[in-house]
């Protein structure tokens, strides 16, 4: 009897297993198949790539999303890490109400926040594009960023820190020479993960790019609506890659040097969302 | 002011001993002995005081007041306000009041079956993953070693890929004449008429169990892994037969592991925009469509951020409930 549950669940496990897998290797696979049906196997091409990459629109939208990618993780980082240095210092009664704001904005569901941005643009008229993407961003990249530099200082303890700032340091000194260096895995990891979640995103950059700027999960997204090309699967394997290979050094680094950022990694975005 | 340098004076007060004790009783090797004002270890001593005041200032919170307050909670407030406003929809242009007939209206309007039906399907799509991602878990849990570490990773690989990537592979997976229309067509589900998943709800559902499923299985896993295998022991010992061992044992110690993962499910499908666009063809059947619908496309802004706040709402109440819940839980193993 036990012996059965055992090998049931274990045949639910593999089949959730192949269930998966199965999409994502039909796309990387579907994108090196010659036929322009999609219908069947009929050959190796790299052709849809070669189409992809020559294709202007995918470069524009390509360097969209870079830009997006790295602008909002710079402003998140620069958020998460001053939040960082005040939230140690910060009475309890301060600290609860930052923590509710930062896990808030992990829990709510992304498009309300970014209807509430859209709507704010509106109503000042702020243009939708590139930096209205990029504060969309920054809303969900600094609290996870702000969360996985907080677990780290939590780790630190002051007295390092204090240390030097007796023997003579100055404190933006103390802050590059000591604080950063101790802070760098985990500030590593958030920017890591903020790269691949910007880099993954749909709801934001959808609303918030207006009619100027078009991220590659935003130009994916019209085309699956709208028609599927073989090109998309060459733009989604490219894109997939991108975020994997970002992520998997984020989990790297979370294994081999202390973080703080264990959990996140396994719970991610869309964890608390 | 006064309030903000007496309370960091406090904070500087209580963890800077080591500070204080160089102040107090220097080293007698470095000091100069006439020198007993200006000394050059006060002097030192005292500039990182000060620095490091104002390196401690609240400016530093300054940019996530930036974050929180200006990206975050003031387009939530605005949301709020224009749910009491009203829109005329011949020219978009809203009016600002404090009316409460966007709220009435979703009461009666056509849009609180669609609610209801969306609100529906979350929470079937969130059992249906706690169904598949229970046993799941439980393999996991069971694995040791090696073959526990590689399943582990297994199922969090795919959500590490791209959320966009992994919707599209879906879509070819249930659309028209695809693998699984093949298969149900096959083992005889479906007879003649292909019926196709694409643009169902029953669609949607697959594309978020798909999506979400390690969020069911991760924390199921943790809360499995901390059961203290002695109990499973003592259960079968006193009697109990597997299947009463799960249901009586496993299953409520397990049961934080289950909640958490329904609501880190259950949250995040309910507001889900990108799935139901694709794999719902357009059609608004999740709340988080019906909800960006009047803003994107029907343009009436006061019943949209009517309806973005009932969801806000909800998922508050579901919050605090659960926490009111955790609370108790805790007082009852603490006793």
């Amino acid at each position: 009897m036990r012996q059965r549950r055992v090998t049931m669940s274990g045949v639910i496990t593999t089949l959730v297993m192949i269930f998966l897998y199965a999409p994502i290797v039909a796309v990387v696979v579907f994108s090196v198949d010659r036929d322009p049906l999609l219908l069947h196997w009929t050959g190796f091409t790299v052709h849809w790539y070669d189409v992809a990459v020559h294709d202007p629109g995918v470069s524009a939208d390509f360097v969209t999303s870079l830009e997006a990618a790295g602008l909002s993780t710079v402003l998140s980082l620069a958020v998460a890490i001053t939040a960082g240095l005040w939230f140690r210092r910060a009475s309890a009664r301060a600290r609860r109400m930052f923590d509710f704001l930062t896990y808030s904005r992990i829990v709510l569901p992304e498009v309300l926040v970014a209807l509430g941005l859209f709507t704010l643009m509106q109503k000042l008229g702020i243009p939708l594009g590139l930096w209205a993407i990029i504060v969309g961003h920054v809303v969900f990249n600094s609290a996870y960023a702000t969360v996985i530099i907080q677990a780290r200082f939590a780790t630190l303890g002051m007295s390092l820190e204090q240390a030097a700032a007796d023997l003579g340091a100055s404190p933006w000194r103390v802050f590059r020479r000591v604080t950063m260096p101790l802070l760098r895995p985990a500030v590593l990891v958030a920017a890591l993960l903020a790269i691949s979640f910007s880099f993954d995103d749909v709801v934001s950059s959808l609303f918030l790019g207006g009619t100027s700027a078009e991220t590659i999960p935003v130009l994916l997204f019209g085309m699956i609506r709208l028609h599927v090309t073989p090109e998309v699967n060459a733009i989604g394997a490219g894109q997939m890659l991108i975020t994997t290979v970002t992520f998997a050094i984020a989990g790297l680094i979370t294994v081999l040097r202390p973080t703080g950022a264990g959990e996140m990694l396994g719970f991610g975005r869309r964890a608390a969302r | 002011m006064g309030q903000r340098a007496s309370q960091s004076g406090e904070s500087y007060g209580r963890s800077s001993s080591l500070l204080e004790s160089i102040e107090s009783d220097p080293p007698p090797l470095s000091r100069e002995p006439d020198d007993s004002s200006g000394g050059r270890i006060s002097r030192i001593a005292r500039f990182p005081r000060r620095a490091v005041l104002r390196l401690r200032g609240q400016g530093l919170l300054l940019p996530s007041v930036v974050s929180a307050g200006l990206f975050f909670l003031v387009p939530l407030a605005l949301l709020l306000v224009y749910s009491f406003g009203s829109v005329n929809l011949l020219d978009y242009q809203v009016y600002f009041g404090w009316t409460i007939s966007n709220y009435t209206s979703i009461i009666r309007s056509i849009y609180l079956g669609v609610m209801l039906r969306s609100l529906a399907l979350s929470l079937g799509a969130t059992l249906a993953c706690l169904l598949i991602g229970f046993p799941v878990a439980y393999t996991i849990a069971r694995a040791r070693g090696r073959r526990q570490a590689v399943l582990l990773v297994m199922i969090m690989v795919p959500f590490w890929t791209s959320f966009i990537v992994r919707t599209y592979g879906i879509y070819n997976v249930i659309s028209y004449n695809g693998p699984l229309d093949r298969l149900l067509n096959a083992i005889g589900l479906v007879h003649g008429q292909l019926q196709s998943l694409l643009f169902q709800p029953a669609g949607i559902g697959i594309g978020i169990v798909y999506s979400y499923l390690p969020l069911m299985v991760l924390p199921i896993y943790v809360a499995l892994e901390r059961i203290e295998p002695n109990l499973l022991l003592a259960a079968s010992d006193l009697g109990a037969g597997p299947r009463r061992v799960l249901r009586r044992v496993v299953v409520p110690l397990a049961a934080p592991g289950i909640v958490a993962g329904c609501f880190l499910v259950g949250i995040p499908a309910t507001g889900e925009y990108t799935i139901p666009a694709i794999l719902g063809g357009g059609k608004a059947v999740m709340y988080g469509n019906v909800v960006s619908d009047q803003f994107l496309s029907l343009g009436n802004y006061p019943f949209g951020s009517a309806i973005a706040m009932a969801l806000t709402v909800l998922i508050l109440a579901v919050l605090l409930w659960l926490r009111s819940r955790a609370a108790k839980v805790e007082s009852r193993t603490s006793r």
